[in-house]
């Protein structure tokens, strides 16, 4: 899931170049940008935001702005991160502009006690807040490493670290204790 | 300094995602809490996203790309406009400041002898010229000022 196949990278790398036109061919390119990421980052603004509506909403928008925006030449890892920073801005502002107590909480939707983890994860999503629940996904279900995930958060790779490791001693918390096979 | 987390941690979740253990990795694993709680999220995590991935429909794209043009044209239109504003803007300073230049010319000009010297004209003639000037130069400006003034208040 977190790894980006040969082909959706080559078609990121061949897509984001300088100078690119919006022609049917760039509308093209654009498609396989986004079908190799929009489920990704739909999967993300989903689990930050708590609400799968917020989550349809920012995912159009953050396509929307990576598209007018003049960006410079980037590889596929490197286009993934951009399109990760442009959601998690539009997250934080959202959630700045509006008092939205449901962000607060993740929805049902998707998020439901996990039987074969043995861990409860809707009751330890609830207890983080949206800036933890981020950084987990980043690193457990897209594998960004600390530098990419400073790179998609905007925060430094060391306050990464150590957010991080709070955010998992939080939601460890909740870990329940291995079922003994009899 | 100390060491916060493991470092092998991002390593083992790594290659839970791909499955490319290694005996030294997995070794550790069963022996470092913090590697064991990280896999343990990992994995919940992980079942969440799959289940999140089902329930996905991401809008066609070419809907977003058209989108994107529309907004991009509206973006250069917003700038040609405001150039356009500016351009007006500066126009109306200047017919201001070339009427009341003109109307101080008017005032130095000795009316009385100019009417005398032109046989049948009445001095009225120039006041009416005069205030048919200025009407127009308001006629001008009122639009350009109740269009500003409808834009502010819009915003």
């Amino acid at each position: 899931m977190a790894e980006l196949g040969m082909e959706d990278a080559s078609a990121i790398a061949a897509w984001v170049t300088p100078g690119r036109a919006q022609t049917a061919t760039g509308e093209e390119g654009f498609r396989q940008v986004y079908e190799a990421t929009s489920r990704p980052l739909w999967g993300y603004l989903q689990h930050a935001s708590g609400r799968p509506d917020v989550a349809d909403d920012l995912l159009q928008e953050t396509f929307c702005n990576f598209l007018s925006r003049k960006t410079p030449p980037m590889d596929a890892a490197q286009t993934r991160s951009y399109l990760f920073r442009i959601a998690t801005n539009l997250l934080h502002n959202r959630v700045r502009s509006r008092d939205d107590a449901a962000s607060e909480e993740p929805a049902d939707c998707g998020i439901e006690t996990d039987e074969d983890a043995r861990l409860d994860v809707r009751e330890a999503m609830r207890q983080l807040k949206p800036r933890e629940r981020e950084l987990l996904w980043l690193a457990y279900v897209e594998g960004m490493s600390h530098a990419e995930i400073a790179a998609a958060t905007g925060l430094q790779a060391m306050s990464v670290r150590i957010l991080l490791y709070r955010a998992r001693q939080k939601a460890g918390a909740f870990l329940r204790p291995p079922r003994v096979e009899s | 300094m100390k060491q916060i987390g493991c470092e092998h941690e991002m390593g083992a979740v790594r290659a839970l995602q791909t499955g490319q253990w290694t005996a030294e990795l997995r070794q550790h694993v069963a022996g470092c809490p913090d590697c064991s709680q990280a896999l343990q999220l990992a994995g919940a995590l992980q079942a969440v996203a799959r289940r999140a991935d089902r329930v996905c429909q991401p809008p066609d794209p070419h809907w977003i790309f058209e989108r994107s043009r529309r907004r991009t044209r509206e973006i250069g239109l917003r700038r040609v406009s405001r150039l356009l504003t500016a351009i007006r803007i500066v126009a109306a300073c200047y017919v201001v400041v070339a009427g009341g230049w003109l109307l101080r010319g008017f005032a130095a000009v000795q009316y009385h002898k100019v009417a005398a010297a032109m046989p049948g004209a009445p001095s009225r003639f120039a006041l009416i010229g005069a205030t048919v000037a200025a009407v127009c130069v308001l006629g001008g400006l009122l639009p350009i000022l109740r269009q500003h003034a409808g834009r502010g208040s819009g915003r």
